[in-house]
């Protein structure tokens, strides 16, 4: 059963550049991503929020192929800064498992 | 039938909703010439002022004793018409209302022939009743300037104050040795961010100020008789004294009791797992980061509904199954609490709220807005799979199902979880044995009517307010006590109250006193009395409803419902059928 991270949960709460707070998990990012991956972004980003770095790292050629297009959150109707979001996370990724700084 | 008498009939259209399925013009000649009737005539709306003036009119000239309006449901308009017979100088009760719409039209909307017949069996069963009333009067009772509150929690303390204020004198009784209730171990409560102490200490002051107010601490109510308007309570004060209370009417404001989890439920008996409450307090007292063993506190889970909207199962055989209203509240404001934390100490806490449904309705939203931005993560969860707690050491695990990506498991490490326990209806059995008032099937206190007679109770001249009727936050308690105070002013400033004559009546000649109908009342309205050497039945006739069970079991026939009586009973049916047998 994938576990919660106390580490990652806690460096996405105190992070300035990664806001989901309001996403209201409409799907609508999902349905006009150009990679046409089940997991992007929102349901990325659940897991994200909620801590599951297990599954974030299950992720990682996802989060590298995005794009940052920003069609996501062109279309966005809560306003998340999605792209903004996915750099965010390439750092924490690069920093923690690629060891990289 | 004995006297002659002078009915006026009245057949209302109802602009249609009984014409269009009922002959009313068919109905009205129908009786025109029965042997008692005067007048008979059909109106399209009698209810309308103008109708109304004309009956009166009529009534006045032809000098009519009795009268029968054929129209919609009772429960609409028979006061109207009541109110309108005095108008005409007829005594209310010599007016009898037959429901020609709600029990002929509306049904029998695929026949209008037999709708016209069945109406004509209503009506002359309407006539019958009527030819046999007779002239009642109300019965007024004067009602004392005094209320007795029990339960002197923020409710009890706000209706003793609202009350005072209108010039009744009130004494106000707590069980416990502080006055205050529950609110005194709140702390600080959302969304206005008030203190319980604070509110209960303001109230205090005005209560210890008010002449009119007179609070005892560590009372209890032992007795209770009489009935609206006019109570004698006994009231067992500290030192076994026993004071005698002679009130109007009495408000119970007593509470609620937070629901205690089972071993186990939500891993309930573990270090760590608490109630909401105890949560708080670590929060007030914190003047640091959130310790727990002698370790930081960095994620914590709060799980919701815990004691509330329970569904039966072998583990639960008696499932509290309504909201108590104040957790969601209560635990998202929690939340921002501590994120208020988290600022002043920069040590971050992971915030897991599994929820069932977040109710924060109205004006509350804003603070679950609060909590979700703050970086509370919501997790719902369904009845069906409840979140699962753990310990292993001191390492307690919650695993749940998260309802946004899909039911996909996961676990959460908690240093604490936290419990939002609901309300229960507070056990008071001695009080309910003295009080009689009908619980609903949760346990609280029951009201007439949710919506329409809410602080009301079956028993007339008794009150409830605040969580003994049912869960509440501590504003809706306030404003549930309110009510009560309006209602109960209501009562008590007019100086009398009149109730309705349509009460039983025992037959002196024929009771031996069986005791039977003592056992039917519901109301405890019936005593016993003795009439020089004999015993009988004797109706209390404030407390009498008119409900009827002591009817039927009467071995000897020697008790009635006036306006109910059996010689009504039985014209009433006599004539119904009289088209039946002649045909």
């Amino acid at each position: 059963m994938p576990k919660v991270s106390s580490k990652l949960a806690a460096a996405v709460k105190c992070s300035d550049e990664f806001n989901a707070a309001a996403c209201m998990h409409c799907g609508i990012c999902t349905a006009v991503c150009p990679m046409g991956y089940e997991i992007l972004p929102r349901k990325l980003f659940r897991y994200v929020q909620v801590g599951l770095e297990d599954k974030v790292k299950e992720n990682i050629p996802n989060i590298y192929s995005c794009l940052l297009c920003g069609m996501c959150s062109e279309n966005c109707p809560a306003e998340v800064n999605i792209p903004e979001n996915v750099r965010f996370l390439r750092k924490y990724i690069n920093e923690n498992e690629f060891n990289l700084s | 039938m004995a006297q002659k008498r002078r009915i006026g009939v009245y057949v209302c259209h109802c602009g249609g909703n009984i014409s269009d399925y009922v002959n009313v013009e068919e109905v009205a000649d129908a009786v025109r010439n029965d042997p008692n009737v005067v007048v008979s005539r059909t109106h399209m709306f009698t209810c309308s002022d103008a109708a109304q003036q004309e009956m009166i009119d009529e009534i006045k000239e032809k000098q009519l004793d009795g009268l029968v309006i054929a129209s919609c449901s009772p429960k609409l308009h028979m006061f109207t018409f009541r109110g309108m017979s005095e108008r005409a100088n007829l005594n209310q009760y010599q007016y009898i209302h037959v429901n020609l719409r709600e029990q002929c039209s509306w049904v029998h909307t695929n026949d209008k022939v037999g709708a016209t017949k069945k109406g004509i069996h209503l009506l002359r069963a309407g006539i019958a009743k009527c030819e046999l009333t007779v002239p009642l009067n109300a019965i007024r009772i004067e009602t004392k300037p005094r209320v007795l509150v029990v339960g002197a929690g923020v409710s009890g303390m706000r209706a003793a104050i609202s009350l005072a204020d209108m010039g009744l004198a009130v004494f106000l009784i707590e069980r416990e040795a502080e006055a205050g209730g529950w609110a005194l171990q709140t702390g600080k409560m959302g969304p206005e961010a008030q203190d319980g102490t604070d509110v209960v200490a303001k109230l205090l002051t005005r209560i210890n100020q008010h002449e009119n107010i007179m609070l005892h601490t560590s009372a209890e109510v032992v007795s209770k008789s009489g009935s609206i308007g006019d109570f004698n309570v006994s009231v067992r004060l500290p030192g076994d004294e026993t004071v005698s209370l002679n009130v109007g009417a009495i408000v119970v404001t007593t509470g609620f009791e937070p629901y205690t989890p089972q071993t186990d439920e939500y891993g309930w008996g573990a270090p760590g797992v608490i109630p909401l409450k105890d949560f708080r307090q670590m929060l007030a007292e914190a003047d640091g980061p959130l310790m727990h063993n002698g370790k930081p506190v960095r994620d914590v889970a709060f799980i919701y509904c815990v004691g509330s909207r329970q569904l039966k199962s072998e583990s639960c055989p008696e499932p509290n199954s309504y909201c108590s209203r104040y957790c969601c509240l209560a635990t998202t404001y929690t939340a921002t609490l501590l994120h208020d934390l988290e600022q002043k100490t920069g040590q971050p806490v992971n915030q897991y709220h599994l929820y069932r449904d977040v109710r924060t309705y109205g004006a509350l939203e804003p603070i679950y807005e609060k909590a979700r931005t703050g970086g509370a993560i919501f997790l719902r969860w369904d009845p069906s799979n409840p979140p699962q707690v753990t310990t292993e050491g001191d390492q307690l695990t919650v695993k749940a199902k998260d309802h946004l990506l899909g039911g996909e498991e996961l676990e959460i490490g908690a240093d604490l979880v936290v419990l939002a326990t609901g309300m229960r209806p507070r056990e008071n059995d001695t009080l309910n044995d003295i009080l009689k008032i009908p619980e609903s099937k949760d346990g609280f206190y029951n009201e007439i009517h949710l919506k329409l007679r809410p602080v009301e109770t079956m028993i007339d001249g008794v009150f409830i307010a605040g969580t003994a009727q049912g869960p509440k936050t501590l504003a809706e308690s306030v404003a549930s006590s309110l009510a009560a105070v309006a209602k109960t002013g209501g009562l008590l400033m007019k100086g009398y109250v009149d109730l309705e004559p349509l009460i039983a009546k025992v037959d002196t000649d024929k009771c031996i006193w069986c005791g039977e109908c003592l056992k039917a009342c519901p109301y405890g309205a019936i005593e016993k009395v003795n009439v020089g050497e004999k015993e009988i039945a004797f109706v209390i006739e404030s407390m009498c409803k008119g409900a009827g069970p002591c009817v039927p079991v009467c071995p000897h026939n020697a008790i009635e419902i006036e306006g109910f009586r059996d010689d009504q009973i039985t014209a009433m049916i006599d004539a119904s059928i009289k088209e039946l047998e002649t045909k």
